[in-house]
């Protein structure tokens, strides 16, 4: 037994790596297929006239790409490299590492190919369906098994700040997936939103923002504390600070999402909530980045010279300036004009390309010399790349913010006369066009830049040689028994479950109280008597609605300003989404918003704008969907859908199920009667007719009475 | 209704508990040294190969 | 001094591998690497047999330098003896023994970096641990395989000594108390942060949109999140409270126990009888905010101890000669009339006689004066000092805490806790406030009783004790004291606690110890008399000097500064007499006058004089006066403008001449004061009734320092051990000590200022309350603000203040 104390083990290099280039590979789809939708933004045949690579498609699709897979890859790398150097002690499974792996590399797979066949759930951040989502809930879990299992084989007694980064991570995502996919399946292919309307809003950006936060934002923080101080070689600034400020973040963050819904028809106190714990989150945001950027005081003179430095400073720098300005966006009136405009395209970018990207760069370039043991392929490489990305974020970030300034004065422009400036919204599309090609500009010049990233990786492992394990040595962590109290000290240490159940707790806390209230309390929904389910047609409509990734940039929720109840109408009421699900109240208005849409044109207008925009409002950026009046409609899931609502509480009558495709005809055919009456031919059976009854019903049941709403 | 109340207790006495094993942290000194933890991670234990890492044996006791 | 440096620049300079120091003289070679002496070498040589020297890559020159360690092999014995063993070790079981030891010498990444991979070096080690602050390494090894002594002396062969002292031995009284704090802290903290959540809706008046169900709901949790904050955090400030009025006065407690009681109260009438929101939040902020002031003002200084007395100086065991047969007995077992055996740089560990052996004696930590004093057999010899050369056999005349020295601690002034004579400023005011606002709340009571609203009267009345709940005079006290704490220890003068400046503030008399605190041994002055020397016989003393590590010898060897010294064939030392060589067969002697067989008429008083000898020929003499620390004078002629400054010292007062010349005859001096009659002649000062600063160094001093007002220890190497005191205060900055003096006072100002603020705050409040129009709100918003606003304002001028009179050279 004596003796024995010092164990020898080695650490996996090999997942690092592939992590790390699937890390890289999929960063580079990611942003390409976001140049790709940032010029459809102003070049609508960049949208190659087919459903598949419409901008409706294409979005979700970068944001996933570019979340799960670039980032989530690059945490993955980040954790596997640094965790078992901070624990001394392997990974505990191998086997489930590399299920983690491939099993990670085949969700976004999948997702790669079902977002651009419209299989979506529309919620934003968690578009995939729920096949797919059980598959990242697995996944997930193995990887959490992994690292608590390293967890309580550790050798080293005290757990570095980075781990409970790394953990309250993996818990709350865990929370936060399973809370928000809750669905009831109609298909394989379809299900919908176990919450409806409002209840649903709240519930998924809850999730939206923590999404952010506890995907894009606490692993970071993480990886922060571990990969800046060995890039620059000095402990982080204050341990202390990093301690405090992981616990109130972690415990203010829960709180902060409704100040996505600001104005909207969410109770007011939940709103206020929001705002409150958004401001509130200033301080621990900024006591992070505060900590990271005086780690590097005395050493500017290493920044200069060396790039990984530099990546982390303005990644730093940038996570500093998203975190004041998502503050500042959730106060009400700043919120009131930046809200639904590309303010907050700009600033989720900012977040994005500077915070993640950056940071992830940094840690790839210090990680392939040490795993290759060698020296960076080329500095000066680096550095170009550097600039490069420092350039393309300012031409993205930049016109943005004007884009959204001028769009949303121009919404609120009054004349004297009292009436709207610009009655006609394609006037402010029209106006921020010259924007949109610049951010465009801007996003090429960053994913360039990614491709010199690639040509020095590869060229750095091409000089060195891959230390596939790397072996080290420390001694037992033996438990001992000393002082009275000393067991829980024990259990606390060997058991980090302890941890894991206390960060669950903080964020059960947040979302409970946020969320039951709303979900329980009728009070908090005014039903609107008139309001009723949607017809048979008009589900299929929404339903195709949703697969196009329309709410991308049409909103339907109008809030309750003069400037839009005057360019939409009467403003949006909660009661009124209570048979939405999931909720389209969407969160950029690159196109007008359409909760009053119904009732506004004629069925022909539509068929017109559908097949080509331009023809009803000239110079529109808005793909034609041709292929809506040819595409017939297959109306055979209807009867399981209508049973699936029913199973949710939407009041269809008893055995609905049965009659409900007879009624649907008989809408189908009224509609294309009627559009035959304009001279337009569609068969009944065509998508156009069925996603022009649903824009026909938008927000039209409030009119059909002047009674009640509370 | 009433289910709120239940709820709210429950994450509320979670949150108790929660409270309670940050106390057995402090107790059992995982915050007791807020200094050295951080310098300790800028340690490399340079790889060495097997046979030149068996720490010869003992070098006092002379 | 500067010449010197000037020298060591023209001559090639090598510098050590392992401590950076500038080798001197004879450069030491190992492997193509310079070391400046052997103890070095040697830690290099362990490090490089087991491929440990990544420790040099870590950081640079990570080393200390090893000149000074004792090489004596065995000074580890009594670390075999059992029972001091026993007493040493966290923990022990069959195989695996734990044990913390403080290293003074920690003080890089490198120094972790070795001590926990200690392994390394010995397979029976299992790990090594650092509290890098603490400067503590807990080693956990197996006993059968390494014993302590081993382990002790590995540490000390790789130049990490361990302190032992027998203060470790009688040690295990751990901090629990600002635990304590921090519990109650998180506590409050939680509960607030929940009790705000529930409360959100009312401040934004979205009562009505929660509906009844949630309003009822939220306040009931409100009720049920304040029982921990009023039956746990806010428990120390009852009890402070209870105390002080039991002892007839009113502190600052008082009025705070009364609001949080009165909002509670209330709240609770106000949620259940009235059905109302209450006041439960603003307890919770108010209880928040008052324990993060109070931790705030808890500032330690982990590195120092200020309540060291002899025990943590003095050794743990001592060698004990029973019939010519050497046993290792733990210091408490010695008894009067022991025959003890001390060796070269070994302490005295209690006052005996000396049977046989050359004493000389250094009583620099005693008395602060390095130059040791030789003493002849049958001499009494004091404990305390540290013999310097040939082993000594004593026999013990008194036990070791009966001493000379010792004795000291039997002086009641060391059995009583400090009593906090005066009370604080906080304190004095609060009673007025208390009672004031209990007046107007009455006033408002009887008003509105009168005018027939009794009800009206209540919330008037209730509102009042509420709104003018002084968290915001709270706070003042403890974040004022806790930044001039923080902005002292920036300036290296560190306080034990922040109640020394409030005592700091009040002083009116200023007593220096002499020696080692007014002299320091570092700025000596060497003066020659007599025939001019030759640059041939400078040399030859030079590389005489060069040989002794006589404090003396120290100092003529600095005079001579870069002399080139001349290979000698041998030269001896006969200690506590001097130096003796034979150059070009001439015996040449160095040292005292009976030595070198010189006269001592007609030869300058007030210094040790060296004489220079060659065969018997007295050619001149070296004149040692112990120099006055740098800037003493105006320290000392500052202070002494605004009060009385008294000298104190153990030695003859043949340096009265020349300390007069220097500072005046203003100063009362007294001389050859024992301990025990410097700390008598504080106690008589006192008795005066004037508020004494004491300032002194040795531990001969610490009877003084104990029992004077604010004693201030001053010590040229922070981590050294220093005596007993309120303050500890880093020798090189003496000369700031009026400014800190006069900066405690400025605090106290600072304090009054926001009092005054925070009276405002208060003003408004009441101006609201006795109309009986607080609202929950009103409170949740003035609370904070008020208590905030306080806060940054004495942070700020705090700051401010230390920047504008220099003691921070930056406002941050």
């Amino acid at each position: 037994m004596p003796g024995t104390t010092l164990e020898q083990f080695s650490y996996d290099n090999k997942i690092v790596k592939y992590f790390g280039v699937a890390t890289i590979a999929w960063g580079l789809i990611g942003m390409l297929v976001g140049v790709l939708a940032a010029t459809q933004l102003f070049l609508p045949e960049a949208n190659l006239g087919n459903p598949y690579t419409t901008f409706g498609r294409i979005r979700p699709l970068h944001t996933n790409a570019v979340i799960f897979a670039f980032v989530g890859n690059a945490i993955f790398a980040g954790i596997y490299y640094s965790m078992p150097r901070l624990l001394k002690t392997p990974m505990w499974n191998k086997a489930l590492s590399w299920f983690h792996f491939w099993g990670w590399q085949l969700i976004i797979i999948l997702a790669v190919i079902t977002l651009p066949l419209g299989f979506t759930s529309s919620k934003e951040y968690a578009e995939l369906e729920w096949p797919i989502d059980i598959l990242i809930a697995i996944v997930w879990v193995a990887f959490g098994v992994n690292m608590i299992g390293a967890l309580i084989k550790r050798r080293e007694k005290h757990m570095y700040v980075a781990i409970w980064f790394y953990l309250a991570s993996f818990v709350t995502v865990a929370v936060l997936h399973i809370f928000n996919s809750l669905a009831l399946p109609v298909s394989f292919f379809k299900s919908y939103s176990a919450y409806a309307g409002v209840q649903d809003a709240l519930v998924q950006w809850w999730y939206g923002h923590n999404a952010v936060a506890f995907f894009l934002t606490t692993p970071f923080l993480g990886l922060m504390y571990y990969y800046l101080p060995k890039a620059a070689n000095r402990p982080v600034y204050s341990y202390k600070l990093s301690i405090v400020h992981f616990w109130s973040l972690i415990f203010l963050y829960i709180w902060a999402g409704p100040h996505h819904l600001l104005y909207t028809a969410l109770p007011e106190w939940a709103q206020v909530l929001g705002t409150v714990f958004s401001i509130m989150l200033l301080a621990p945001s900024w006591g992070g980045m505060v900590n990271g950027l005086l780690t590097l005081r005395g050493a500017w003179d290493k920044v200069r010279v060396d790039p990984v430095l530099k990546f982390m400073v303005v990644a730093v720098t940038a996570y500093g300036m998203s975190t004041f300005e998502g503050p500042l966006l959730s106060l009400k009136n700043v919120n009131a004009i930046a809200h639904y405009t590309d303010w907050i395209v700009a600033h989720v970018h900012i977040g994005g390309l500077g915070w993640n990207g950056f940071f992830t760069f940094a840690m790839l370039y210090w990680l392939w010399p040490k795993m290759w043991k060698t020296t960076l392929y080329s500095t000066k490489l680096a550095t170009t790349h550097f600039w490069m990305g420092t350039m393309g974020i300012l031409f993205y970030a930049l016109p943005m913010y004007v884009a959204a300034l001028t769009q949303s004065l121009m919404w609120k422009e009054f004349t004297e006369a009292g009436r709207l400036a610009y009655p006609n919204f394609l006037e402010t599309v029209i106006q921020i066009k010259p924007m949109y090609m610049l951010r465009a500009f801007g996003g090429l010049l960053y994913l360039s830049g990614a491709f010199l990233l690639v040509y020095n990786m590869v060229k750095t492992a091409k000089q060195g040689s891959f230390m596939a394990e790397e072996q080290d040595e420390a001694p037992a962590l033996k438990p001992h028994v000393d002082e009275p109290g000393e067991f829980w000290h024990k259990a606390w240490e060997r058991k980090p479950i302890f941890f894991t159940i206390l960060a669950t707790i903080a964020i059960l806390i947040g979302g409970v109280i946020e969320i039951v209230p709303t979900i329980l309390v009728k009070s908090n929904v005014p039903t609107i008597s008139s309001v009723m389910p949607y017809t048979p047609l008009e589900l299929q409509g929404r339903d195709l609605y949703i697969s196009h990734g329309c709410v991308g940039c049409h909103s339907q929720m109008i809030r309750p300003f003069r400037s839009e109840t005057e360019r939409y109408g009467e403003y949006s009421k909660a009661g009124e989404f209570v048979y939405d699900r999931p909720f389209l109240w969407g969160s950029k208005r690159t196109g007008p918003d359409l909760h009053r849409e119904g009732g506004k044109y004629p069925d022909s207008w539509h068929y017109y704008h559908m097949v080509d925009p331009t023809s009803m409002s000239p110079g529109s950026l808005m793909p034609p969907y041709p292929w809506l009046s040819t595409n017939i409609m297959d109306h055979d899931d209807v009867p399981a859908k209508i049973r699936t609502l029913q199973k949710l509480g939407v009041p269809y009558p008893e055995g609905y199920d049965a009659q409900a495709n007879a009624d649907l005809t008989i809408q189908a055919n009224k509609i294309a009667a009627n559009l035959k009456t304009a001279g337009v031919e569609v068969m009944p059976e065509s998508e156009m007719v069925a996603l022009i009854a649903y824009l026909q019903r938008l927000g039209t049941d409030i009119k059909k009475t002047t009674a009640s709403n509370p | 209704m009433e289910v709120i109340f239940l709820l709210i207790a429950i994450s509320l006495i979670l949150a108790g508990s929660f409270l309670f094993l940050f106390f057995r942290a402090m107790k059992g000194g995982q915050f007791d040294d807020n200094h050295t933890p951080a310098i300790r991670i800028l340690f490399e234990n340079e790889p060495k190969t097997k046979e030149k890492k068996e720490p010869s044996p003992t070098t006092k006791s002379k | 001094m500067s010449n010197q440096v000037k020298i060591s620049i023209s001559r090639e300079t090598s510098t050590c591998y392992h401590c950076g120091e500038e080798c001197k003289d004879d450069i030491l070679h190992f492997g193509e690497k310079d070391f400046c002496c052997n103890g070095c070498k040697l830690v290099y040589e362990v490090l490089s047999e087991n491929d440990l020297c990544n420790y040099y890559e870590i950081a640079d020159k990570p080393g200390l330098s090893q000149k000074s360690v004792s090489g004596r092999d065995n000074r580890f014995d009594y670390l075999d003896d059992v029972d001091i063993i026993r007493k040493l070790v966290d923990f022990q079981n069959e195989e695996e023994t734990h044990i913390t030891f403080s290293v003074p010498l920690i003080h890089c990444a490198s120094c972790i970096w070795l001590l926990e991979n200690l392994h390394k070096l010995h397979s029976g080690i299992i790990s090594g641990r650092v509290e890098f602050i603490k400067k503590k390494v807990q080693v956990k090894y197996l006993h059968d395989k390494i014993s302590l002594k081993e382990l002790v002396r590995l540490l000390s062969r790789i130049g990490y000594e361990p302190t032992i002292n027998l203060a470790d031995a009688d040690k295990k009284t751990v901090e629990v108390t600002d635990k304590k704090l921090i519990y109650k802290l998180a506590v409050a903290g939680f509960c607030f942060g929940n009790m705000m959540l529930f409360s959100l809706p009312e401040y934004f008046a979205e009562a009505e949109l929660l509906g009844e169900g949630f309003k009822k709901t939220f306040n009931y949790l409100n009720v049920m999140l304040s029982l921990p904050i009023f039956f746990y955090a806010a428990t120390d400030y009852y009890r402070s409270a209870w105390l002080s009025i039991r002892n007839k006065a009113v502190n600052m407690d008082v009025p705070i126990a009364i609001g949080i009681v009165t909002l509670f109260t209330y709240s609770l009438f106000d949620i259940f009888i009235l059905g109302n929101e209450g006041y439960m939040d603003t307890m919770g902020g108010l209880l928040f905010f008052l324990l993060i002031g109070k931790y705030y003002q808890q500032k330690t200084y982990d590195t120092l101890s200020f309540d060291r007395d002899y025990k943590s100086y003095f050794p743990v065991a001592v060698t004990k000669l029973v019939r010519d047969e050497e046993e290792v007995i733990p210091l408490i077992k010695l008894g009067v009339g022991d025959i003890i055996k001390v060796r070269n740089e070994e302490l005295i560990p209690a006052d005996s006689i000396l049977l046989e052996g050359e004493a000389f004696i250094d009583y620099s930590f005693v008395t602060g004066e390095e130059v040791p004093v030789a003493k002849r057999k049958g001499e009494l010899i004091y404990a305390g000092g540290r013999q310097k050369g040939k082993a000594l056999t004593l026999t013990v005349q008194k036990s070791p805490s009966q001493g000379y020295l010792t004795d000291l601690w039997n002086n009641d002034s060391f059995e009583k806790e400090k009593v906090n004579s005066l009370e604080s400023l906080a304190n004095r005011i609060s009673g007025k406030f208390t009672f004031t606002v209990l007046a107007i709340a009455l006033g408002a009571l009887l008003f509105w009783g009168f005018s027939g609203q009794l009800s009206m009267g209540i919330l008037a009345f209730t509102s009042v004790l509420i709104i003018t709940c002084p968290c915001a005079l709270a706070m003042s006290t403890p974040f004022t004291l806790g930044n001039t704490l923080r902005v002292f220890g920036q300036g290296k003068f560190f306080l034990k606690n922040s109640h020394v400046i409030e005592k700091l503030s009040q002083v009116d008399t200023v007593v220096f110890d002499k020696t080692g605190t007014l002299t320091s041994t570092s700025e000596a002055s060497v003066s020659y008399f007599g025939e001019p020397l030759s640059a041939e016989s400078k040399s030859i003393i030079k590389s005489l000097v060069n040989q002794s590590t006589h404090a003396l010898s120290n100092r003529v060897n600095t005079w001579l500064g870069g002399v080139k010294a001349i290979k000698l064939d041998e030269v001896e030392e006969i200690s506590g007499k001097g130096l003796r060589t034979i150059y070009k067969s001439q015996e040449i002697r160095l040292g005292s006058a009976d030595f070198v067989g010189a006269g001592t008429k007609g030869l300058p008083e007030g210094g040790n004089l060296v004489f220079f000898a060659v065969e018997g020929m007295m050619l001149g003499y070296f004149f040692i006066q112990s120099g006055l620390r740098k800037g003493i004078e105006t320290v000392v002629s500052d202070i002494k403008e605004k009060f009385p400054v008294h000298f104190l010292s153990g030695d003859q007062d043949h340096e009265r001449v020349n300390l007069v010349k220097v500072f005046g005859n203003r100063i009362l001096m007294s001389f050859n004061q024992s301990p025990g009659d410097k700390l008598v002649y504080i106690k008589n000062l006192n008795q005066a009734g004037v508020h004494t600063l004491m300032i002194g160094d040795g531990l001969n001093d610490a009877g003084a320092l104990r029992e004077s007002q604010v004693g201030i220890a001053l010590t040229d190497k922070i981590t050294n051990f220093s005596p007993a005191s309120d303050a500890i205060m880093d020798a090189g900055v003496i000369q700031k000590l009026p400014a800190f003096l006069d900066f405690a006072k400025t605090s106290r100002k600072i304090i009054k200022a926001s009092f005054g603020l925070s009276f405002t705050y208060n003003i408004v409040g009441v101006y609201f309350a006795v109309q009986g129009l607080v609202s929950p709100v009103f409170c949740a918003i003035l609370m904070p603000v008020s208590s905030i606003s306080v806060v940054v304002f004495t942070t700020l001028t705090t700051n401010y203040l230390a920047y504008r009179k220099g003691i921070k050279d930056k406002i941050w």
